[in-house]
């Protein structure tokens, strides 16, 4: 069985560290302490921390907070960067307002 | 439904490239892109690129940029600017957010070359603003005309680091230190060396504790890192800037590859997660490609090649050439691309530390720990030799693929090979005419023309100077040697701006012929 998934895996306890309270995803404002955190909750992939805090859903869509998530979750798992699997990709890949989706059914409905 | 042979996601360098050959053989072919400007990165290079002529070596980035886009334009590429892709489904559907619309299109074939994002590296306030990217410092400077700051501190000495730290100072800002948590630069000696001839200190082996300010960055200290990167105490150093600018590597923009269902892998060697291809950069889906930075972080250059690939493969993919024709095609662009792939920055030896040039030489210990080659380390490079009157030193002590000093010089004093890799030498029994071609033909601005001797007590040396304002003749300062210090007293005799130059411009100054070998750049006073 693949390490990662194996939940029953003892990663000890969580122990607060002096950066705990610094900016990770800026967009929605997520800290390192918080990450970190949801891993001992029992959060061990991306999408599940993505699910959880919502770290990679604000404007910037995870451009900048990715990697930086990526790493602070695998040091805590013990495990190289590489091994964990990045969140789903989903469409839409960039912010977009409801009114531009809203825009098509309106042409839609115009067309029928 | 818009029906297209081909969609290109991404109007950078390899998009462009492959819209272009695609074009070229029948294609109906769209390029969409969600930048206002396309060209991707080009439009913000403005140093002049390293290769061969047929790398469009000694080409200004941006002239490469527009060189692109008129080619596409002529043969009938049509590109889509503030054109978001927000997905991309497995039957080659894209969505695409134009305006405040949303369309659909469907491609026969698909390539994505959507380029990389910038790398972050967290440290207590760097989300104070002034903390900025170093592809945001070029956006700024290079396309908006607007000054990221007054005194920046850059962390990260790749080619990135090194050419925007120079970006910066051309705009007219102070850098006041280059910082980088490796043990020796990263990039090449030469962007290294003309940045450290100014004056600019470079920190390896130091990486930022914090940047401070209560609203914005108004300093930040930086400290000493051991083996294993932690911070060494009582080596704090602190600088007062309202900037910091970083360039800690690229990742690949490959969400797009991902969501269409491509098989993927997380790759460290190409800068995480890259689509699985091949060498041409077909993908695991039949019909979706990639090319340049999305498929592993290389430069411009090669990214041009490999969207020629990739536009070639397509067409082949879709009928629109032979495979013989599309396989001769193909080696032609193996043998460019691999010429590139050469020498001690190659993707081979990326991580390696090269101790001897390919000739056998020891390459510069200064030049990895401080930006520079040493006065007592220049003389053993084969570019670097002593002749009665005026003569070219090259101060090119790397192997690094670029050739146009050879070409640049008409009356042959200048040689490299066949070996696109070898450091240039100095012809034998040449005649130097002192028309500074090869001053300004050097990407690196590592070539310098030298009277060691006037009879006067004095020597000239002709150096590259891409500053504004530009000094005058009879100008007085200093002589600044090429760890940016002050060696000597120095006097501008002559300015050059010559059209062939592409703006260059050849500053000749006199100082006291003991500095001849010494004095690298001019510093008025």
């Amino acid at each position: 069985m693949n390490s990662i998934n194996d939940r029953s895996r003892d990663i000890g306890e969580f122990k607060s560290m002096p950066d705990d309270d610094m900016l990770i995803c800026r967009c929605e404002e997520i800290t390192k302490g918080e990450i970190r955190k949801a891993v001992h909750d029992g959060m061990w992939t991306l999408t599940e921390i993505r699910r959880y805090l919502r770290t990679g859903m604000g404007l910037c869509q995870g451009q900048t907070c990715s990697k930086l998530v990526k790493g602070i979750v695998a040091r805590e798992l013990g495990i190289s960067p590489a091994e964990l699997e990045p969140a789903t990709s989903r469409v839409p890949m960039r912010p977009i307002e409801m009114k531009v989706f809203a825009n098509e059914a309106e042409k839609l409905k115009e067309a029928n | 439904m818009n029906r297209y042979d081909l969609i290109i996601v991404g109007a950078g360098p390899s998009g462009l490239s492959a819209a272009i050959e695609a074009a070229k053989r029948g294609m109906k072919v769209v390029v969409f892109d969600e930048n206002e400007k396309p060209g991707g990165q080009l439009f913000k290079q403005i140093h002049k690129f390293f290769g061969s002529k047929e790398h469009r070596a000694k080409v200004r980035g941006f002239v490469i940029g527009q060189q692109l886009l008129d080619e596409a334009d002529e043969v009938g590429v049509e590109v889509v600017l503030n054109a978001t892709v927000i997905g991309l489904y497995q039957d080659k559907e894209v969505v695409v957010k134009i305006g405040d619309e949303v369309i659909h299109y469907k491609g026969d074939s698909i390539i994505i070359a959507t380029g990389a994002a910038e790398n972050m590296v967290t440290f207590p306030g760097w989300t104070l603003p002034g903390v900025i990217g170093a592809g945001a410092a070029q956006t700024m400077m290079n396309l908006h005309g607007v000054k990221p700051g007054q005194r920046v501190l850059m962390l990260g000495s790749g080619n990135v680091g090194l050419v925007v730290s120079f970006q910066l100072m051309q705009c007219g800002c102070e850098v006041v230190a280059l910082v980088d948590a490796a043990p020796r630069v990263g990039g090449y000696g030469v962007h290294a060396a003309k940045v450290a001839r100014t004056g600019v200190p470079f920190y390896l082996s130091h990486t930022i504790v914090k940047a401070e300010g209560d609203n914005k960055v108004t300093g930040v200290t930086i400290a000493q890192v051991d083996s294993s990167f932690k911070f060494i105490p009582g080596t704090e150093k602190h600088f007062e800037v309202d900037t910091i600018c970083l360039a800690v590597g690229l990742s690949p923009m490959s969400q797009l590859l991902k969501m269409a269902g491509c098989e993927m892998e997380d790759n460290p060697k190409r800068g995480g997660q890259v689509p699985i291809c091949d060498e041409y950069g077909r993908t695991s889906i039949a019909g979706i490609f990639v090319a340049g930075d999305v498929s592993g972080i290389e430069e411009a250059s090669s990214a041009m090649i490999e969207g020629r690939m990739a536009g070639v493969v397509a067409a082949e993919y879709l009928g629109y050439v032979r495979a013989e024709e599309m396989e001769a095609e193909l080696s032609v662009l193996d043998n460019a691309l691999d010429g590139l792939r050469q020498g001690m920055f190659a993707p081979k030896n990326r991580g390696k530390e090269i101790a001897k040039t390919e000739e056998g030489i020891d390459i510069s210990k200064n030049l990895l720990l401080h930006g520079f080659v040493g006065d007592d380390e220049i003389e053993r490079f084969p570019g670097v030799t002593h002749k009665v009157g005026v003569h070219p030193v090259m101060e090119c002590t790397q192997n690094i693929p670029c050739n146009p000093c050879q070409d640049a010089c008409k009356k042959g004093c200048i040689s490299i090979g066949a070996n696109i890799t070898s450091l240039p030498i100095v012809v034998d029994n040449s005649q130097c005419i002192n028309c500074g071609m090869c001053v300004a033909s050097c990407s690196g601005q590592a070539i310098f023309l030298v009277d060691e001797d006037c009879g006067d007590g004095t020597a000239t040396v002709t150096l590259p100077y891409e500053f504004l304002p530009l000094p005058e003749v009879g100008a007085k300062g200093k002589g600044l040697g090429r760890n940016g210090q002050i060696v000597c007293d120095a006097q501008v005799v002559s300015v050059k701006s010559a059209k062939a130059f592409d703006k260059t411009n050849l500053l000749t100054i006199r100082v006291p012929k003991e500095y001849a070998m010494k004095a690298r750049f001019f510093k008025a006073v």
